[in-house]
């Protein structure tokens, strides 16, 4: 047994430890904002935090998630919804098919409270690692400097 | 469409019903009336009709449309509801979409070929019409007014003398009973462009808040009790591997293994055999599906290769006696032995990837004799009678409940997830299963993009094409996937595969023109080919317009003006309503506008720094999306390193139903082109797919996506698909533009620094 905080809820999963954190997010607690692209890290949709960092959840054991504090698309801003990259997003209408957002939205959650204004480059190099097979990246790009706005307060 | 209409007596065609039961709100479909019941109203009330219904209004005036095609990205349904609302003179507020499940009685359901809203625009603003009149004429009874002398608006009729009823109190209040034959379907005069205020709005989409919040339901998101997770085990070749037996001793030992199924005669629409795995977790599933040891007999392509289904389409091109001719026009043979300018020169593309952002999947179990298959699914026409052919029941039996998808590009079109998920719960003796793909499977079992191999030859005189002799060798999807599809071609010699060839059927004006088109059986037999976003017009504009560009300056002709030269619409290049209307001045006016919004020619440059156009008429002859493209680039000669600085594309769509969402599908079929063109190679050997994941195949990242500028040109003609178009632009814009930078022409997509650097050498 494994208790995880998931968007603030303690979840008690049975399931043995070496599995990984996006399958019990998806699968066992059916948050399923979170999804799987990859397997290997190597795609970002699976982007959750872990004590507000964003992190691979498909290369995260449960056994070393324990005592974090998780959080999911579905708990962003408190589970309230709204978060400035959230509104930015709905603004510029980013998604298509939607399906890399979720991960796309964490990671640029989690980068802009660590950099609240960043440059074009910074941008860049935050969310590389996330795919988007739509390629909406420009449209990402422009999100990410508007929802910094937003959080200034613009 | 109609071939499910049955006939009841002399009540033999089709009309649209028009008909509430008192206050249970209104029903609007195709239908013939039902044998003994004598009104529209009383049909609905008995619930029993085979109709096609299109849009539904409850009591509260809401009004919801029938959508029956798969969300993959582009907001297909938005854009529906929108023709449909603009007639209906409703409040946009209250209009919702509906995604019914699969069933015959909805003639063809499938998304592709940017027909979506070229192919239901006018059937759907004829059925919020024909609503409309019901409405006007039963709010006119309930003014005391005639009909004639009231309209509708926001979701109320008003009489000429200002007083309204709203449509919410017609509903609640009265029957609805309206029949509309299909003389007078066709006779409703609808809102011409200009007139429209729903219409060419950017609506919100319908999915998209839930894209944002987390909400959105895809296939794979799909939860049944009692159900276990199907992972299948990646066969060691592409096609063709049959599974001899299977060792279970270490799956066993996996906490949550439920079992495997192994297959060894296969199923022609999935793989000659398979194994998947059972757990009662993804996790167990997964570890078993690495855990089983199976044996394999490899089967006939075992040693297949990119080069040898290369060898083979370099030798069929080389035999006359090969192919079909697709396209026959003079006399090219003539025509080429008295041109003053001759050229000729071999195109090539790579075996692709749909790479689907959500992995195939499917969950499926039998509940009451009917199997129910749920998953994102772009051709549940297809998926439902396939699946029960391999289940062995009846199409009725089986229903596909369609999800958003994490992306299609084609990929959605195939059946083969629903019908193995099927087999995998039959096998469970009805257990739910959901079948998940892992990238692995996914990339390697995919139904690749067909590699080509095109040679093109021409001549000219004064400036003018005055033949064009085009090869297209590529495998043939639609001869696998619907064979019952393929036309004869021109020589009547045979079958062609159109989804193979056309787009090389271009709108220039060349008097002698031939395209024949060749059937490379080995890339169907060991890939086998699919169909990709834009399919055919990916390779042969690849082919045609990098040609336009070499013929123009062997001519010493600008390339822009040579273009222009060629394109006349007279003659078969006139063009006819509604598509086509225009024909090539439309695309001579994309080309021209995006030339003289990128400033091609004319904007300054730095060194090794060169613009490139490109123009299509993508897809097909008789739909075409009239677009153009500059790319301006800038190469490194020394390593051959391409940087995309901006691309500009113009696309003529005739009218925008959502302005909004038209810009999407252009930006990112755009930047999917270039993304095709330059970075997704794949390649197999000893008969199966190198590439496994997105390490080894490396789609486009953010730092490589170069600014799009978009211009859509608006005229009134009739909508023209978008979805597709710009990723068939791109190619040749950007070998152009190489060549215009640095004097070197690449031939081979994807374009990688090696060919690019390859090409510097012999220039
Ligand atoms: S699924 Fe985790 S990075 Fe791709
Ligand atoms: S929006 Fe479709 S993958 Fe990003």
């Amino acid at each position: 047994m494994t208790v995880l905080t998931v968007n603030g809820v303690n979840q008690v999963v049975d399931a043995p430890g070496d599995t990984r954190l996006l399958w019990v997010i998806r699968e066992h607690l059916r948050l399923t904002g979170t999804k799987f692209g990859c397997g290997l890290g190597l795609c970002g949709a699976c982007t959750v935090h872990l004590n507000g960092e964003a992190v691979r959840s498909c290369q995260v054991e449960i056994s070393d998630a324990e005592g974090a504090k998780i959080t999911t698309i579905e708990g962003l801003n408190g589970g309230q919804g709204g978060h400035p990259v959230q509104q930015a997003w709905l603004e510029l209408q980013v998604p298509q098919c939607g399906y890399c957002q979720s991960g796309q939205m964490m990671n640029a959650a989690a980068f802009l409270s660590s950099n609240p204004s960043p440059t074009d480059s910074e941008i860049v190099e935050a969310q590389q690692g996330n795919i988007c097979r739509c390629i909406t990246y420009n449209r990402i790009k422009t999100a990410i400097k508007r929802a910094s706005e937003i959080m200034q307060g613009a | 469409m109609t071939k499910h209409i049955k006939k009841i007596g002399n009540l033999s065609r089709r009309q649209v019903l028009v008909g509430s039961a008192a206050g249970a709100g209104l029903v609007i479909g195709y239908s013939i009336l039902p044998h003994a019941v004598d009104s529209a109203s009383k049909a609905i009330a008995a619930g029993n009709w085979d109709h096609q219904q299109y849009l539904t209004m409850d009591a509260d005036g809401k009004a919801y449309v029938y959508v029956t095609k798969c969300e993959i990205g582009q907001h297909v349904g938005t854009a529906l509801a929108q023709a449909v609302a603009e007639e209906l003179e409703i409040n946009w507020d209250d209009v919702n979409v509906i995604y019914p499940d699969s069933h015959a009685k909805w003639g063809l359901m499938i998304t592709g070929g940017s027909w979506s809203v070229n192919w239901t625009f006018d059937r759907n603003s004829r059925i919020g019409a024909s609503a409309r009149i019901a409405l006007i004429e039963a709010g006119a009874k309930m003014l005391g007014a005639a009909p004639n002398n009231c309209t509708a608006k926001n979701s109320k009729v008003i009489s000429d003398d200002g007083r309204s009823v709203s449509y919410k109190d017609i509903l609640s209040k009265t029957t609805i009973d309206r029949t509309f034959s299909e003389e007078e379907m066709k006779s409703i005069k609808l809102k011409s462009f200009g007139e429209y205020s729903i219409v060419g709005q950017s609506k919100l989409p319908f999915d998209l808040p839930g894209k944002i919040d987390g909400s959105a339901v895809y296939g794979s998101d799909v939860f049944v009790p009692n159900m276990v997770y199907g992972i299948p085990v990646p066969n060691p070749v592409r096609w063709g591997a049959i599974p001899q037996s299977v060792d279970e001793s270490d799956a066993k030992k996996i906490d949550g293994y439920v079992g495997s199924y192994v297959e060894k005669n296969g199923f022609a629409r999935i793989n000659t055999g398979y194994v998947v795995a059972f757990g009662e977790t993804v996790w167990a599933a997964m570890n078993a599906a690495k855990a089983l040891k199976i044996k394999w007999d490899l089967g006939e392509n075992k040693s297949v290769s990119s080069e040898d289904i290369r060898n083979e389409s370099v030798k069929l091109q080389q035999d006359p006696s090969s192919g079909f001719l697709w396209v026959l026009e003079g006399d090219t043979d003539k025509a080429m032995d008295n041109a003053a300018t001759k050229h000729k020169a071999v195109y090539e593309t790579s075996i692709a990837y749909h790479g689907c952002h959500e992995p195939m999947n499917c969950t499926a179990y039998e509940k009451d004799g009917i199997w129910h298959l749920h998953g994102g699914n772009q051709w549940a026409s297809m998926a439902q009678p396939t699946a029960a052919a391999a289940l062995g029941v009846e199409a009725d039996k089986v229903v596909c409940h369609q999800y958003l998808a994490g992306t299609g590009f084609g990929r959605r079109t195939e059946p083969d997830n629903f019908v193995l998920a099927a087999q995998c719960s039959k096998h469970l003796e009805g257990r739910p299963v959901k079948l998940l793909f892992t990238r692995e499977q996914d990339m390697q079992f995919d139904f690749h993009r067909t590699p080509t191999y095109q040679v093109v030859e021409g001549g000219s005189e004064f400036g003018r094409m005055t033949a064009m002799n085009h090869d297209v060798v590529a495998g043939w999807s639609t001869k696998r996937a619907a064979p019952g599809f393929m036309p004869d071609s021109v020589d009547k010699k045979g079958k062609v595969d159109q989804f193979s060839t056309n787009g090389s059927d271009h709108w220039y004006d060349i008097p002698n023109h031939k395209v024949r088109s060749i059937n490379n059986e080995l890339s169907d037999k060991a890939l086998p080919v699919g169909f990709l976003r834009a399919v055919a017009p990916s390779w042969t504009f690849w082919a045609v317009e990098s040609f336009m560009d070499e013929m123009a300056k062997k001519a010493g002709e600008d390339p822009l003006a040579f273009r222009i030269a060629h394109l006349n619409a007279r003659g078969k290049n006139a063009g006819s309503p509604p598509n086509s209307v225009g024909g090539a001045n439309r695309l001579k006016n994309a080309l021209l506008v995006a030339a003289g919004r990128a400033g091609y020619g004319v904007k300054p440059l730095g060194e090794n720094e060169g613009m490139g156009i490109a123009c299509v008429s993508s897809q097909e002859r008789g739909s075409p999306t009239w677009t153009a493209c500059v790319a301006e680039v800038k190469v490194d000669p020394n390593s051959g390193d391409l940087t995309i600085k901006k691309v500009t594309v113009a696309m003529d769509v005739g009218t925008a139903v959502n302005p909004e969402g038209v810009k999407k599908q252009i930006e990112g079929s755009t930047l999917h082109g270039i993304s095709l063109a330059l970075y997704e190679d794949m390649t197999m050997k000893n008969g199966s797919i190198e590439q496994t994941n997105y390490d080894t195949w490396t789609p486009m990242r953010l730092d490589q996506a170069p600014e799009v500028e978009t211009i859509i040109i608006q005229n009134g003609h009739y909508p023209a698909g978008t979805g597709e178009p710009a990723t068939t632009v791109v190619a040749p814009a950007i070998a152009n533009a190489i060549e215009n930078a640095v004097g070197a022409r690449v031939r081979s997509i994807p374009m990688t620094p090696e060919k690019i650097k390859s090409a510097l050498r012999e220039a």
